[in-house]
């Protein structure tokens, strides 16, 4: 990769601080870095000031009352991955924590990033000779998709790997401006379209993730498909939480990250509580699946492989939870 | 003081024995604590930024070049093209097509265009963005087949049909060889194109000083002597105007063996901008200037008899190379020769075809030629021994060279431990227990490999030895190995440091060794094809003996007796049957006391019978010692999401001596890692001619979470020409793996796949394409759920 571009450096100690900074054009958060470095050194973003969230306290910290997390934006994914009250409370997260990436990359990256993280593509995560040479593409300086190139959007796919597990366990994002804070469900900071697929505001960050506390006996669980075991984004990433009462369903929560341009819950799931995880219901699952992912071919992997393996992994998963 | 008086003083240090220990590598305290300087650390002083800009096309004539406006930006201090070179290049002599910068025309998308050196990054930069560049694209070729079909465009005008080499061997009669086998069977394969994945990324630091006209190239190659000749004919200077440092290196395996574009470009813009450029490539530009293991698509058919013996074998192979020579016509040579001299066989008909297309080069990759071929033949083997009812291991020992022994194709096998390799992984692996009866999802599979131990021919052939080192003694008495040999991280100069202290009985610590800088280490062809251990381990060898000779008579004039009396301890000597003893720094000051400073030299050539038959291209296979291996693999495999995971390995290898154990495990190892590599998940691929995994997210080279246990037993077979019977021990235990593992896969789930790599979605798809043939067989059978024989299956 190249060299990274010249920009101004700013480090706050107060999200108040961070907001102000942020709310002038061509400010750039940054946490880790780990998914905005390498973009800036292959020129796809240029941004005049970063403002660096890592000296903010406030954002650094795991809080929990009766079952319900708070979790600040700058944890990183090492801390989520070895939190014991993580572990005891969405035992999932702390699964999607540790399944990304490098344990390098883990030290840095964070819960605010992730979450952020931009959409990936082959036709995107390429030098700026690279994507030059092709064309560019619809996500950045261009006008085509070269996944889809009859297609009106982009393609690129979402591949955070933390972000279907709170989906399922149906997290809200607390975000941040200068004019102060909003509190969302988790899925309306996403939408369907690979080049704009976060909703929010310029200058708007996350500040923190509120987990509700669990029902009872609630289990969860992430699975990923990747050609490797440790390094890769996830070909198809599926997140579980289940509750099990006499033999029934009584909640089910399924999130999936890879297949699409937004990590989204699965629509849908609560037509099965009630029912025992038996064939019929995993077949009914997988199909519901079906319905709602629509990987295309934005990585070297096949997309038939990652729309088939995200039912595969979700079965399994809910079987596996199924059984305690 | 007299030598009588020494011995009285302390008991004298007893002789040290260095080969056969497990040696930690010489400069291994270097690399670990991160002090050892790699090309792009060296503090050489100010330098120049360089970058290449390359071709956004991939095929098309070159109508202008013009950098006007980027010579006259602040900081840019050259600009150069294609036209500031003198001569092309290519590594082979007569396939010298490549520019350092393209001229004329450009073949294919990120070939080096023109090139430019500034006074800090963005200057760089911004010259880069100020050249103007107007090229008439033409019809560009991305397959092997759309450049063979007929009408396509050429690449390159002296080559019909876009065939860099065709090839075509014929050994015995065929025809009755089928007609004598019991069996006779024909697959096709495929395999994917890899790359190197070296660690350290490509760099080069050059340095022209105008005033003397001299330049000094410090670069990450493993063949400093061909790079020296290269940059002479690229730039029209005498090579006595060049100096050629190779620092530590990071890894090569086969990218750097040939001098590589981006060497001679930093050359070319230090002696236009009249100073030091450094060029350091990204990791893209690694993938762009590639030479590695080209797509291979081969036919291959197989007679066999009931008893597992080989009868004849036809093979056609087809090697997609890329758009420049390269060592391309040794490697579709490489794969002919190295596809049956494993065995003992009837008869052999070969053709090859070495195609251009629009795509980076491709060249040497660990394993020269022989992998992509070994998949086919080890997996056609397995598929009919399986026919036939045998035993995968009772089909290779029907079939196995006693040396010594001439091969169909005229190669010398002087030593042959492949027996005792079989044997080995048989029994450590449980096969005759475990095979086929690991349930489903899981099995074993085994395959054979062999490879040179060094090229019995030098690509530049100048009639000299094949091999030179020096050694220096002084009056500190330490033994300074001057040798050219370059240590990329395969553990060479701790070899030649062995081998050295072995023949002399001295300890390590009294050896240095200086490598790989051409005004002070002699000439050396470089470390490719296996070729240090046994070559310049053997140059080694004679030096020492030399030297240990000088000594010898030293002492022995001084004590006054004959060389014969002597009786030779390392530390000390002494007059043999008495106490009359000499120390070695005694020894030392007796020596030079005749002559001065000691420098002896030593030479190996490769023996003429080793060299290979008369035929055209019969040189390419030939060597002076093969070495042999034996693997089996254990996976096991999900059905349901394709994914294969390596259990555990079992590999024995005849490296003839293990000179180091150490060393050699760990060179078995990464062999047979990498193996696991192309078996597994690497892939390069193109989109339009532009690499879609130029790195390494998408270049899924094995972390180590998917690394098995892999389990080495050394078979020493003591070669009668290798140094302490030493051969090859870095490349051939690769070649087995991807048959292997193809073969566990099928033990496993009853699927053959024969395509490389078995990533995921590749198998996923071929079990699904099982289900669907299986359903539509069993409805038209009428009997719903039948079996069928593993054999129709695909």
């Amino acid at each position: 990769m190249g060299a990274l571009p010249e920009f101004a450096f700013a480090r706050p100690a107060t999200l108040a601080e961070a907001c102000a900074l942020l709310a002038v054009e061509g400010a750039r958060a940054v946490a880790g870095g780990t998914d905005l470095v390498p973009n800036l050194r292959r020129g796809i973003e240029r941004p005049a000031q970063l403002v660096d969230l890592g000296g903010i306290a406030a954002l650094d910290r795991i809080e929990e009352r009766d079952g319900a997390l708070a979790l600040g934006a700058g944890v990183t994914l090492a801390r989520l991955a070895d939190d014991a009250r993580i572990a005891r409370v969405l035992p999932a997260l702390a699964e999607a924590a540790r399944s990304v990436a490098g344990p390098a990359h883990r030290s840095a990256a964070t819960l605010g990033g992730n979450l952020c993280q931009d959409t990936r593509c082959v036709f995107y995560n390429q030098s700026e000779w690279w994507r030059r040479a092709n064309g560019w593409c619809l996500k950045r300086d261009g006008d085509t998709c070269h996944v889809a190139p009859q297609g009106r959007r982009c393609h690129a796919a979402y591949s955070g790997d933390l972000a279907p597990v709170l989906l399922a366990a149906g997290a809200e994002a607390e975000t941040a401006t200068a004019a102060g804070t909003r509190r969302v469900p988790l899925a309306d900071l996403y939408r369907e379209d690979g080049a704009a697929h976060l909703t929010l505001a310029p200058g708007e960050i996350v500040a923190r993730v509120f987990v509700p506390a669990p029902t009872p006996g609630r289990r969860s669980g992430y699975r990923k498909a990747r050609a490797r075991g440790a390094v890769d984004f996830p070909l198809a990433g599926v997140a579980v939480v289940l509750v099990v009462r006499d033999g029934a369903i009584a909640e089910l929560g399924v999130g999936l990250t890879g297949t699409n341009s937004r990590p989204f819950r699965l629509a849908g799931t609560e037509g099965f509580v009630g029912q025992p995880v038996d064939d019929a219901l995993l077949a009914s699952l997988a199909k519901l699946i079906q319905k709602q992912v629509s990987p295309m071919r934005s990585t070297v992997t096949q997309s038939y492989y990652r729309r088939q393996v995200a039912s595969v992994l979700a079965q399994r998963l809910v079987r596996e939870l199924a059984a305690g | 003081m007299r030598h009588e008086d020494v011995s009285l003083r302390r008991a004298p240090a007893p002789p040290t024995h260095s080969i056969g220990s497990r040696t930690p590598l010489v400069d291994g305290i270097e690399k670990v604590t991160g002090r050892a300087r790699y090309t792009a650390d060296l503090p050489l002083g100010p330098t120049l930024v360089g970058r290449i800009g390359r071709s956004p096309v991939a095929h098309g004539v070159i109508r202008r070049i013009d950098a006007t406006r980027a010579l006259a930006l602040p900081g840019v201090r050259a600009v150069i093209t294609g036209e500031d070179f003198a001569a092309p290049y290519g590594v082979i002599p007569i396939s010298q097509n490549e520019w350092p910068l393209a001229r004329g025309k450009v073949r294919y998308r990120g070939e080096p265009l023109f090139a430019v050196a500034a006074e800090d990054e963005a200057a760089a930069e911004a010259a880069l963005a100020a050249v103007a560049v107007d090229i008439e694209p033409l019809p560009a070729l991305f397959t092997a087949a759309e450049a063979r079909a007929p009408g396509a465009p050429l690449l390159h005008e002296n080559k019909p049909g876009n065939i860099e080499r065709e090839v075509e061997q014929d050994f015995g009669d065929v025809a009755a060889g089928f007609a004598a086998a019991d069996l006779v069977l024909e697959r096709r394969y495929e395999c994917a194109e890899v790359a190197h994945g070296q660690i350290e990324l490509n760099a080069t630091v050059a340095h022209w000083e105008p005033e003397r006209e001299r330049l000094t190239v410090h670069s990450v190659t493993q063949v400093p002597y061909y790079l020296h000749l290269t940059l002479a004919q690229t730039l029209g200077l005498d090579s006595s105007q060049i100096r050629v440092v190779k620092p530590f290196v990071g890894g090569g395996f086969g990218h750097r063996v040939e001098p590589l574009n981006f060497e001679m470009v930093a050359a070319a813009l230090a002696r236009a901008a009249s100073g030091a450029v450094k060029l350091e490539l990204t990791r893209e530009e690694g993938f762009l200037t590639h030479r590695g293991r080209p797509a291979t698509e081969t036919r291959l058919k197989i007679g066999m008899k009931r008893s597992g013996e080989i009868t004849a074998v036809d093979a056609e192979v087809v090697q997609r190379g890329g758009a420049y020579g390269g060592y391309g016509l040794v490697t579709i040579l490489y794969a002919g020769a190295l596809l049956h001299a494993l065995y003992k066989v009837g008869a052999v008909r070969y053709r090859g075809y070495r195609v251009y297309t629009n795509l980076p080069p491709c060249g040497a990759m660990r394993g020269h030629g022989a992998v992509n071929v070994r998949f086919a033949f080890e997996s056609l083997l397995d598929e009919m021994a399986a026919e036939l009812g045998l035993d995968p291991f009772v089909v290779r020992r029907a079939n196995l060279i006693e040396p010594p022994y001439r091969t169909l194709n005229d190669l010398q096998v002087n030593s042959c431990g492949l027996a005792q390799c079989l044997d080995a992984v048989e029994q450590a692996s449980g096969w005759r227990e475990r095979r086929g009866k690991l349930g489903r999802g899981r099995g074993l599979g085994m395959a054979c490999s062999h490879y040179v131990s060094g090229s019995a021919k030098p690509v530049h052939w100048s009639g000299e030895p094949h091999a030179v080192v020096n050694l220096k003694l002084d009056f500190d008495t330490g033994i300074t190995v001057l040798t050219g040999a370059s240590d990329i991280g395969q553990g060479s100069s701790t070899l030649l440091a062995q081998v050295v202290a072995e023949v002399l009985l001295l300890p390590m610590a009294r050896i240095r060794v200086v490598a790989t800088d051409s005004a002070l280490t002699p000439k050396d062809n470089g470390s490719y094809s296996s070729r240090v251990s046994f070559m310049v381990g053997n140059a080694a060898l004679r030096a020492a003996q030399g030297l240990k000779r000088v000594l010898v008579e030293a002492a022995a004039k001084r004590m006054e007796v004959e060389p014969d009396d002597i009786d030779w301890q390392g530390e000390s000597c002494c007059v043999a049957g008495t106490d009359r003893r000499m120390d070695f720094a005694q020894v030392v000051q007796a020596a030079l006391a005749d002559t001065g400073t000691l420098t002896v030299k030593g030479t190996w050539s490769t023996p003429p019978e080793t060299q290979g038959g008369k035929f055209r291209g019969a040189a390419v296979g030939s060597t002076a010692g093969f070495s042999y291996a034996a693997q089996v693999v254990e996976v096991s495999v999900d059905e349901d999401t394709g994914m294969v995971r390596v259990e555990r390995v079992w590999v024995a290898h005849d490296c003839g001596r293990a000179l180091n154990p150490l060393a050699v495990e760990g060179q078995v190892q990464g062999a047979v890692w990498m193996g696991m590599g192309q078996a597994l998940s690497e892939e390069t691929r193109y989109h339009a001619g532009l690499p879609l995994a130029a790195n390494f997210l998408d270049y899924r080279i094995p972390t180590i979470a998917e690394s098995p246990p892999i389990e080495v037993t050394l078979v020493e077979s003591m070669d009668p020409l290798g140094p302490f019977g030493a051969k090859e021990a870095s490349e051939g235990g690769l070649h087995a793996f991807p048959p292997a593992l193809a073969a566990a896969v099928c033990d496993a789930i009853g699927l053959r796949v024969r395509e490389l790599p078995l990533s995921p979605d590749r198998l996923l798809e071929a079990i699904q394409a099982r289900r669907r043939e299986e359903k539509l067989r069993a409805l038209r059978a009428g009997r719903p759920g039948a079996d069928v024989p593993e054999a129709e299956r695909r």
